[in-house]
């Protein structure tokens, strides 16, 4: 088993120990107890990939059958873990990044009355996480992707009393929900026709098939839907921006750098079917790109920090998903890696000055912070830096990659979109750095009590800070360690990195550059407000993110809630009739039985027996005896 | 011989309280439920046979219990439920409360291991007593009402059934076999296309009142609304799946050609109570009822799984069946907790309960997640085995079941979120009682076991399932 199962359970020990002894432990040792699990599932990630690596590259994965979940008829399912590269990838993400984030939060979360509850959560998310990456088929996957789901309930709802966070928390189980059930029918389909849903069975299969079949394009649509909810693609992505209500270290390692991530984790391990379904597969791109210049165009005017950090990411995961699209899958598992770098970084930032300003996330009640919160103020702005794709910092190699490959593939529109998107993430970027840490403090009694966070807060932040400047060095060694996954089955032919055209990167880094110079005119020099020129028409659209959540009330919610209306009228109408029968018979009973006694319903019971085995008596004697 | 233990258990405590003073019913009840749970540790570990003996040899008549792959697991349902129920229950019902709650028991262990037809309608009809009582006397004030059309409307269904069983027999014999009710034999037989249908339709309405399905479960709003919770946790958990069982026990082997027939429709009506039962529970604004229509809905998706008429299908029903029993009985159980209480049921008087008493929401948490289908949880399993089965006959169910999983998820979760999420109340309610801690937690490991591992009970009710459509594969089959 290679000690996958280890990596597994560890996190799983830490959130079952938690909770059955929170009553018995100090406050503090759950923060350390689940930090040091998380850590050492981290450590025994490296082992696992370092062993993985001395296997033979056209053979490269690592299985292993632990029981059976179903068997029977139809479905004999088992309970599999699968370790190959890819996953590789993302268990080192999940734990490294995941550590980081566990450690940040002993210092966030210190002297919340929930605290152990946290860890248990934070811990329980880390293990369905890992279950999801080390699935070996998709119903196992389909049990991490929603036990994901459920730790993202958890602790977006964690403080449980706020109204609006209860409300978030059920937004986004539902809609992932309709995520899980989308997989559900896929893997269905694909057993009905396969007999398995186990993906070394599967792939080599696809590999043969013919593209093009309406089978693997609907197959393939289900399974995206799963993605599409979980990775937050139009439209199903406002449950992302809610999620916000969760504590900030839960946006950065569940709502940034891991969970939503699923979505892209899935799409390029069903490469081999995306091969074979080219409508989804082109769907898929272009609901990205869209997905990509939406959300930023959201971000423009948000007051929020968090709500600002909150839209980028759905506006990065629009370039994962567009890279997966267009094919360059190495490109968008590059642009996770650094993403989970320098989102978590801006995440556990922001977490940082929510913390100094006393639980304000209001930019409006901001600025000038830079001098109290140095640390800060830096891992920020390198994060700021990468994510607005300026060389050379970690964001603009993989979003190079992206880009580069979305021309070489012929996708012209989607490629422009992306390059505006750029340099639109660049200003909404800068936006909320310079009102943050730059300009005159817009509320001088917060200012006067901000202070740089404690150490143990600091370092991860730091050290995301770092990775964010120099992730982008790992590219080459990620292409040839990614390269036997997208050699095993076919469909993945231009999955490694390919850089584009120079005036691609040009004009790509040039729009970065100028939308840089353009919030530093206003929010640096002119000393524009948050709120500026939210009043206007477009000011509103963006701001209310268009419309689409009373779009999804008026056409999805609303019709449920009226058909539920509906039914309860028939439903009346129903317990009516059988309420007229009930008093029928009960009046019918009551005259035969003698009044002086007055147990009606004991006659009636009686009478009822009688009354049938009368009936059965005359049906055998008359009807069937002869 | 464990299969006769779990039967005479329940009957001889029941007659052990009627006699006891009723301080000590509550206790003899218990351990009677207790020794119930042996009885079926060892009926699964040790001995599966049944008992065949004689009893009416004029009418071919035969005691015949067994303890198939089919029967096995709802058993083990009954003892699990029935002993959370006794133990949830009042500690001053009285006895005869307790003594109908037994007779409850043997008769429901009777019904699920009987595969004589006579023998499967006398614990059929006797079910409906204890059940009758348990309404009239100890319920709200409705109760009465509750009781009149829960024994009217089981009443014209199990006339129907009769009339059906009593026919089937006599057909046998006028074919030239010997007069028998044993469901066995009975399934050789080939009806002709007007009394195949008849029958058909005769034994379907019995099922579909007793699960109940949409639209025959008129009686039961009032009976879950009404009857106190250990009462609703056995109907809803337990006797609900006689209906289902009775399907697979009975018509499965005897009545293909007339699911072929009328598949269609079947499957329309199954998704029209699906939807129902779930956008009712929706607009509920009473914690009981939306659980109560969210267990309607799930009722409808047993029936789709039957109705699939697949090998899949009709295994997912079998595992539903079990796993839905024990988190929905549980579910009313915590749900009588809270009435319990806050004395309140609607869902715009109780708020952010979680603050006062946590494990209590936990607890509701975890039985929540599981009716609403968490994959990892039991009901999942189950699901997903039946749109398997609706994926493999009519595509367009599974996707109807597919999406009223995402209505259930809303639903389920409005009632957890509505009691005890928000602003915490002034006046806190009392957590969980070691007491309740002691029944809850295996109930609660339990389904985590079935959940992490449904081959557990799948494996074993395959080859029963085999048997059930052999004679159907003969009739033109099962896919």
């Amino acid at each position: 088993m290679q000690g996958l199962l280890e990596i597994l359970v560890l996190p799983l020990i830490g959130a079952a120990t938690i909770t059955a002894f929170k009553g018995l432990m100090p406050k503090r040792l759950a923060g350390i107890w689940a930090s040091f699990l998380v850590g050492v599932s981290f450590i025994l990630s490296i082992v696992a990939d370092v062993r993985l690596s001395h296997l033979s590259a056209s053979h490269r994965v690592v299985t292993g059958a632990i029981w059976n979940w179903v068997t029977g008829f139809g479905p004999s399912i088992h309970f599999q873990l699968y370790l190959d590269p890819l996953a590789g990838v993302w268990l080192l993400i999940i734990t490294g990044v995941g550590a980081l984030i566990h450690v940040y939060s002993i210092g966030y979360m210190h002297g919340d009355d929930g605290e152990p509850r946290y860890f248990a959560y934070l811990n329980f998310f880390v293990f369905s996480m890992l279950l999801l990456v080390l699935a070996g088929n998709l119903a196992v996957l389909l049990i991490g992707w929603a036990l994901v789901g459920l730790a993202s309930y958890f602790l977006i709802g964690f403080w449980y009393q706020r109204p609006t966070a209860v409300a978030a928390a059920k937004k986004a189980f539902v809609m992932n929900t309709l995520g899980d059930v989308g997989i559900l029918l896929g893997l269905a389909l694909l057993y009905l026709h396969y007999h398995s849903v186990g993906y070394q069975h599967l792939f080599a299969i696809f590999s043969h098939a013919t593209p093009g079949s309406a089978f693997f394009e609907w197959t393939a649509f289900l399974l995206y839907l799963g993605a599409m909810a979980k990775s937050a693609q139009f439209p199903l992505h406002m449950w992302l921006a809610d999620a916000m209500e969760g504590p900030t270290p839960v946006s950065a390692l569940i709502h940034a750098a891991t969970m939503v991530t699923a979505g892209v984790y899935l799409m390029t391990r069903l490469y081999p079917l995306l091969r074979i379904a080219p409508v989804t597969h082109e769907l898929v791109a272009a609901i990205a790109a869209f997905t990509c210049i939406f959300a930023a165009s959201v971000a423009f005017y948000q007051q929020d920090i968090k709500k600002v950090l909150a839209y980028s990411t759905l506006s990065q995961l629009g370039y994962m998903l567009l890279a997966v699209g267009v094919g360059a899958y190495t490109a968008g598992v590059f642009h996770f890696m650094m993403h989970a770098f320098f989102k978590a970084a801006l995440f556990l930032a922001a977490g940082s000055v929510i913390h100094a300003l006393n639980g304000e996330q209001d930019l409006s009640k901001m600025g000038g912070l830079w001098r109290k919160m140095p640390w800060t103020m830096a891992a920020f702005l390198a994060a700021t830096l990468a994510i607005s794709g300026i060389p050379p910092f970690s964001g603009y190699f993989s979003k190079e990659a992206i880009l580069g490959q979305t021309y070489n593939s012929g996708h012209y529109i989607l490629w422009g979109i992306g390059v505006f998107t750029a340099g639109m993430t660049s200003f909404y970027m800068f936006r909320l750095f310079f009102l943050t840490f730059f300009g005159k403090p817009r509320d001088e009694k917060l200012y006067e009590h901000a202070h740089e966070a404690p150490w143990v807060m600091t370092v991860p932040v730091v050290a995301l800070g770092v990775l964010s400047v120099v992730g982008g060095a790992i590219g080459g060694w990620l292409n040839g360690w990614l390269a036997p996954v997208f050699h095993q089955y076919a469909g993945a032919s231009h999955a490694a990195l390919e850089s584009g055209p120079i005036f691609g990167t040009v004009i790509a880094v040039g729009l970065a550059v100028v939308a840089f110079g353009v919030a530093y005119w206003l929010y640096v020099v002119r000393q524009t407000a948050p709120r500026a020129g939210i009043a206007s028409i477009p000011g509103i659209w963006m701001y209310k993110a268009w419309g689409m959540d009373s779009a999804w009330m008026a056409v999805v919610v609303n019709p449920l809630k009226q058909l539920g209306v509906g039914v309860l009228a028939v439903e009346r109408g129903i317990l009516a009739g059988v309420m007229g029968i009930a008093d029928g018979v009960q009046a019918w009973a009551s005259d035969l039985a003698p009044i002086e006694t007055g147990y009606v319903r004991r006659y009636a019971l009686s009478i009822m027996v009688g009354v049938v085995a009368l009936l059965a008596y005359y049906l055998i004697r008359i009807g069937f005896i002869s | 011989m464990f299969l006769v233990w779990l039967l005479a258990v329940p009957l001889a405590g029941a007659i052990v309280t009627l006699i006891a003073p009723n301080a000590a019913a509550k206790g003899i009840a218990a351990i009677t439920s207790i020794l119930g749970l042996i009885g079926y540790a060892g009926l699964l570990f040790i001995d599966r046979a049944g008992v065949n003996w004689s009893w009416i040899p004029a009418w071919g008549v035969r005691f015949h219990l067994v303890g198939d792959g089919l029967s096995l697991f709802l058993l083990g349902l009954a003892a699990v439920m029935f002993a959370a129920a006794i133990f949830a229950s009042d500690q001053g019902a009285g006895r005869s409360y307790y003594f109908w709650m037994l007779l409850l028991e043997f008769s429901v262990v009777g019904l699920f291991s009987a595969v004589d037809l006579f023998v499967f309608y006398v614990f059929w009809e006797v079910l409906l007593i204890p059940v009758f009582f348990l309404l009239t006397g100890w319920s709200g004030e409705k109760g009465k009402k509750a009781a009149m059309k829960w024994l009217v409307m089981n009443l014209v269904g199990s006339f129907f059934m009769l009339v059906g069983i009593v026919a089937l027999a006599v057909i046998h014999h006028q074919d030239g076999g010997a007069f028998t009710f044993e469901i066995n034999k009975l399934s050789g037989m080939v009806l002709g296309p007007a009394v195949g249908s008849w029958l058909f339709f005769a034994f379907l309405v019995a099922f579909a009142i007793k699960a109940p399905l949409w639209p025959l479960h008129g009686w039961m709003p009032d009976a879950y609304g009404e009857s106190p919770a250990p009462v609703t946790a056995v109907i809803s958990g337990v006797l609900s799946k006689a209906g289902i069982y009775g399907m697979l026990r009975v018509m499965i082997p005897i009545f293909m050609p007339q699911f072929r027939e009328y598949q269609m429709p079947l499957l329309i009506v199954a998704a029209i109570g699906l939807i129902y039962g779930a956008a009712s529970a929706l607009r509920q604004r009473d914690m009981k009822m939306v659980t109560a229509y969210g267990s309607l809905s799930h009722m409808s998706m047993m029936a789709l799984g039957v109705f699939s008429l697949t090998a899949v299908g009709l295994l997912g029903t079998t595992f539903y069946m079990v796993a839905h029993g024990l988190m929905i009985g549980a579910l009313f159980l915590v749900l009588g907790m809270l009435e319990n209480r806050t004395g309140r049921r609607s869902l715009d008087d109780m708020a952010g309960l979680n603050h006062s008493a946590p494990r209590l929401a936990a607890y509701f948490l975890f039985f929540v997640l599981g009716a609403l289908g968490l994959p990892g949880l039991p009901g999942f399993a189950g699901e997903y085995m039946i749109i398997q089965g609706l994926v493999t006959s009519h595509v367009v169910f599974a996707v109807i079941a597919g999406f009223v999983l995402v209505v259930a998820a809303w639903y389920m979760l409005r009632v957890f979120q509505a009691v005890m999420q928000g602003p915490a109340p002034t006046t806190g309610i009392k957590d969980l009682v070691a007491g309740q801690v002691a029944w809850l937690v295996p109930l609660a490991g339990l389904v985590i076991l079935i959940g992490v591992w449904p081959a557990g009970i799948t494996s074993h009710a395959v080859p029963s399932l085999y048997q059930a459509m052999h004679f159907a594969a003969a009739k033109g089959g099962v896919r």
